[in-house]
């Protein structure tokens, strides 16, 4: 019971922490809400690629780089001629804006131009050219042609973000992080060492040198990066109090996973590069696995951590990217078997290795990923591999790792029954912590989790619940959910399927990882130890979800909004305008 | 792409399921929370898995238990700590329904919006409605023997006083308590977490049915010859009482007027008015459950019918239920929440929840024969200076053992607005020994409380 007065400069503090608790959801709750609404709301605006007419007259808009011609009712250019095969045709655009048309295997054959396209390669075609599909004659037209726009189309949305702006969003984050900067300090007053000031300056800086960055790209869209760098000061927050000694380190690694996610967003501008890199990449990966495998050091029961010349880090964080690459295809390659039976291997080997080395937690993850991947690739039609590869996968996962998974089932839903032991050690303090913090939070730097094993980690979530309090935790989540959910609302209005996959894969990560930290360090999941995306601390985390987010950002096709997808295509049918373009100073 | 498209959707199963998860998580958090902030693992008010922030006070800020150094610090006073011993509990956590177990999440200032959290400094004082000095007035007055003693405020529901024997210091626990005779049941608060067979005292349950299902009960007469052969069983009085009225039924209690009564109420009246009166359930007193008693229906027309409607056979009463009874026939037939935990100066403005047990009417003529029973059989100048209201009961328990004292009623005195319930273990008679020690405590309280 402390006697603390008003009159005391501990006192004052006090007050300070004691307000600052109510104060910060609100920025934190504006954030969250503003970058949802404008991800989740704001208008996509069609870009048109080229047209096909039809032999009477009619114009079919191309809205996608990969276009499939044919019978069924969910192909993108949709004509119920019954001599059509139900997916008859692709037209597809590389990102050089080089178009090819492609047979899907029709039973009445494509010529382009009168030759006739074989199955597999394709056929070149240029604006002007005649695919003939047997019964139909069609007249393609890029968009390279300039076309008065179709009657009747809308003018392009000057600004899809609508009243938000992404750079008041961004300082609204400022002031959150700010606040969570004093507080932080407050809680360490008696020795504060310069670090935690420098981390949260950096912070900030860092976050304003991406928006600058952005800005400087001709881009406007930074929500999803404004996001990331809410979850980012949440789990700084976590690390001034469990760590301090490790903050400048924990710079770093931020500085590092927002160089990684402009590099990876860069090299995924151009999709030719992108589709061509994708399996020496996806190899890199596998050996970076294998690697771990025979020189990786253990701890704390799994054998993930790797040492090269005095740096230490977890191979299967950054593999995550590399299995994601590898996943990903263009639409010509979804239709050949071959290729998602040496993805069903390629992932079948990166999970039993994570098995083997018995990190439980990021084989659940990976296979996670796999079924979301394997289900945009196959939909139905290669449910049986579907089937097959989970059942071996999980096969593998219970054999592998038997007594251990067997403890972790076991104990799971019972951890008030072992508050003392294996089984419920850790979540039971995690679960009395979060308790502790209620709504509000005792404020950043004034738990008592980060002396539990882990706190900052795989507890992360009851941590931010203890010192922060449950709005702004689930606010963490609703931010993760966020990001994802645009994942897959910009597959509605995306160029390629090669970015549909790369950020619903992404996006599957994310958001698998985010439920067995959340749920399983509080008793609701078996406890696997895996970490909270850009909240917990650690360095090889941190940085492969910057990377994982840049295939997100790739997704986005608002106008003007991502500096990962090239400009291009009529806006809604004006020819040339891109959107936002003219307006880059408005913000 | 349109097919992809309608693909990526199936990314939003793993959004469902962190979005449900973290909702099922919330809702957990709400139900949950305070059980959570109050397990001894919770280091912000724990320490070495001894709680170590708040305080239990009397309602007259006497404290009872404070956190110390090295575990927690009872009342300097001896006799102050076996009194309260089962209000407070002990350090171990062996009482369940002391303070120090049942009030945790108030002791650790919980509240979900906070959490623990408390600009000052953690934790709470939780202020019981208990009075010391009544605590120790009955401690003295059960002189070592088994039972219990609890006093009630009637218009408040503040439980003023409940002490329980066998009792321990919590300063000096004793080891192996529950191999030693001397200790047996000493974790249990008689008074709320036990039950009794009622004896006489349960006649009040058969006289309030009596009074709503017979017509002409004030103007009926009975014969008592002593005994009554019922099914070839016989139900018998101390004495032949001779001609009796209703109210000298009840102010000699008895048996064989009471035995024809329950007969002719039956056994389903009579469980009806058991579970009303909720002897039968549990009632909370601020989350601590009462325990329940028991009420099993004999044939009609047998012996045990009668038996039971005189408060033998198999029945079985929570002396805090027959407490909240007496209580509501004190209130006008409603009986206010109990409450251990003093309310906060603004809940007060409000009127405690209430129940109604019995019409208004039931109450007052209960009220009336409780009075007559004082004035004719328990002797107004037993109990000086108090406007007293009561019922007796000398419990028959078998084998050979001296039968349970109870004595149950309240009082009117101004200022003083107590209803009581005592049991004295093999006592002996129920108005000469439980009735002397619920003086004791009325005395006390007549200066005190």
């Amino acid at each position: 019971m402390g006697g603390i007065g008003l009159g005391s400069a501990d006192g004052i503090l006090s007050y300070i922490t004691l307000v600052l608790r109510y104060v910060l959801p609100i920025p934190a709750l504006l954030v969250v809400a503003r970058c949802a609404v404008s991800l989740l709301c704001g208008k996509h605006g069609d870009a048109t690629w080229g047209y096909l007419s039809l032999p009477n007259g009619a114009r079919v808009p191309l809205r996608h780089w990969e276009n499939i011609i044919g019978r069924a009712r969910d192909a993108d250019c949709h004509m119920s001629y019954p001599s059509l095969s139900r997916s008859h045709a692709a037209v597809i655009r590389d990102s050089a804006g080089a178009w090819r048309v492609y047979d899907l295997g029709s039973k009445g054959g494509v010529r382009v131009n009168g030759e006739s396209v074989a199955p597999g390669p394709g056929h070149d075609i240029k604006s002007g050219g005649l695919i003939d599909l047997g019964s139909v004659q069609l007249v393609f037209v890029s968009s390279d042609d300039e076309l008065p726009p179709l009657a009747g189309d809308a003018p392009p949305p000057r600004n899809w973000a609508g009243k938000i702006k992404p750079g008041a969003t961004a300082a609204l984050l400022t002031e959150f992080q700010l606040m969570l900067g004093i507080q932080a300090c407050i809680a360490k007053a008696d020795a504060l060492t310069a670090a935690v000031p420098f981390a949260f300056a950096s912070l900030i800086a860092i976050m304003w040198f991406c928006y600058a960055m952005t800005r400087a790209m001709g881009r406007q869209g930074f929500e999803i990066e404004t996001l990331a760098f809410f979850l980012c000061s949440v789990g700084l927050s976590a690390a001034a109090s469990s760590a301090p000694e490790a903050l400048l380190r924990q710079t770093g690694f931020l500085a590092f996973g927002v160089f990684l996610f402009f590099a990876v967003g860069w090299f995924l501008r151009d999709l030719n590069r992108a589709v061509r890199l994708r399996w020496p990449i996806g190899a890199l990966g596998a050996v970076m696995l294998a690697i771990n495998l025979a020189l990786g050091t253990t701890a704390f029961g799994a054998k993930n951590w790797l040492q090269i010349g005095g740096v230490s880090f977890q191979p299967s964080e950054f593999v995550k990217i590399a299995f994601v690459f590898a996943g990903a295809a263009t639409l010509d390659r979804l239709f050949a078997k071959r290729n998602l039976l040496l993805f069903i291997a390629y992932a079948g080997a990166c999970v039993t290795a994570l098995a083997a080395m018995r990190d439980f937690g990021s084989a659940l993850v990976f296979f996670s990923a796999f079924l979301i991947i394997a289900f945009i690739r196959s939909g139905d039609a290669a449910t049986v591999f579907l089937s097959v590869g989970a059942a071996a996968f999980a096969g593998v996962l219970a054999a592998s790792a038997r007594s251990h998974i067997a403890a972790r089932f076991g104990s799971w839903g019972h951890a008030w029954e072992n508050t003392d032991a294996a089984g419920g050690f850790q979540q039971t303090r995690a679960m009395a912590a979060a308790a502790s913090g209620g709504l509000f939070g005792v404020g950043s730097g004034n738990g008592w989790l980060w002396r539990v094993f882990a706190a900052d980690t795989d507890l992360v979530f009851a941590m931010t619940c203890e010192e922060l309090g449950l709005v702004i935790a689930i606010a963490s989540v609703l931010a993760i959910t966020a990001i994802s959910a645009f994942a897959v609302r910009a597959a509605a209005s995306a160029r390629s399927s090669f970015y549909v996959i790369g950020a619903c894969a992404a996006a599957s990560i994310l958001l698998f990882q985010s439920a067995l930290n959340v749920l399983g360090s509080n008793d609701l999941l078996p406890f696997t130890g895996v970490t909270l995306p850009f909240i917990s601390r650690g360095g090889s985390s941190l940085i492969s979800c910057w990377g994982l987010l840049a295939f997100i950002k790739a997704s986005d096709t608002r106008p003007g909004a991502s500096f990962a997808a090239v400009r291009g295509g009529w806006q809604n049918g004006e020819p040339k305008s891109f959107g936002g373009g003219t307006s880059d100073d408005t913000y | 792409m349109i097919r992809i498209k309608r693909r990526a959707l199936s990314a939003l199963l793993l959004a469902a399921l962190l979005v449900g998860g973290t909702c099922a998580y919330a809702a957990r958090f709400a139900l949950s929370g305070g059980r959570w902030a109050s397990s001894y693992v919770n280091q912000a008010v724990y320490s070495g898995g001894k709680i170590a922030v708040g305080e239990i006070t009397d309602r007259n800020g006497v404290v009872l238990a404070s956190p110390a150094k090295n575990g927690i610090a009872f009342a300097d006073d001896e006799k102050l700590r076996l009194a309260c011993l089962h209000v407070t509990g002990d350090a171990a956590g062996n009482i369940g329904t002391g303070a120090l177990a049942a009030f945790k999440s108030r002791l650790i200032g919980y509240d979900i919006a906070n959490g623990v959290y408390a600009r000052g400094g953690y934790g709470d004082t939780v202020a019981l409605t208990v009075d010391a000095r009544l605590q120790k007035a009955a401690y003295d007055a059960l002189a070592g023997r088994r039972g219990c003693i609890i006093v009630s405020n009637y218009e408040t529901g503040d439980i003023a006083c409940a002490v329980s024997v066998p009792t321990f210091d919590p300063v000096s626990p004793p080891e192996r308590a529950e191999l030693d005779a001397r200790y047996e049941g000493v974790y249990i608060n008689r008074a709320i977490s036990s039950a009794y067979v009622p004896g006489s005292v349960f006649k009040l349950v058969t006289s309030a049915a009596a009074i709503e299902n017979i017509g002409d009960i004030y103007s009926r007469v009975f014969e008592c010859g002593g005994s009554v052969d019922i099914g070839g069983d016989t139900v018998t009085c101390t004495q032949p009482h001779g001609s009796l009225t209703f109210e000298d039924a009840l102010a000699v209690s008895c048996n064989v007027t009471f035995a024809r009564l329950s007969l002719e109420l039956g056994a389903d009246t009579l469980a009806r008015y058991a579970d009303k009166f909720g002897f039968t359930g549990t009632v909370s007193i601020d989350g601590i459950k009462t325990a329940k008693g028991g009420f099993r229906k004999g044939e009609e027309g047998s012996p045990e019918l009668a038996w039971s409607g005189v408060g033998q056979y198999d029945d079985t009463v929570c002396p805090a239920a027959m407490l909240r009874l007496v209580s509501a026939v004190a209130a006008g037939g409603s009986a206010p929440q109990f409450r251990l935990v003093s309310r906060s100066a603004l809940s007060r403005l409000f009127p405690p929840a209430a129940e109604r047990l019995l019409e208004a009417d039931t109450a007052r003529q209960l009220a009336l024969m409780m009075n007559y029973n004082v004035s004719r059989t328990y002797g107004a100048s037993n109990f000086p200076g108090l406007e007293l209201y009561a019922k007796s009961g000398t419990a028959e328990v078998g084998g050979g053992r001296q039968p349970h004292a109870w004595f149950t009623g309240y009082i009117t005195n101004d200022g003083c607005p107590l209803a009581f319930t005592a049991v004295v273990e093999n006592g002996g008679s129920g108005a000469s020994v439980a009735g002397a020690a619920v003086n004791a405590v009325l005395q006390e309280a007549l200066r005190v409380y």
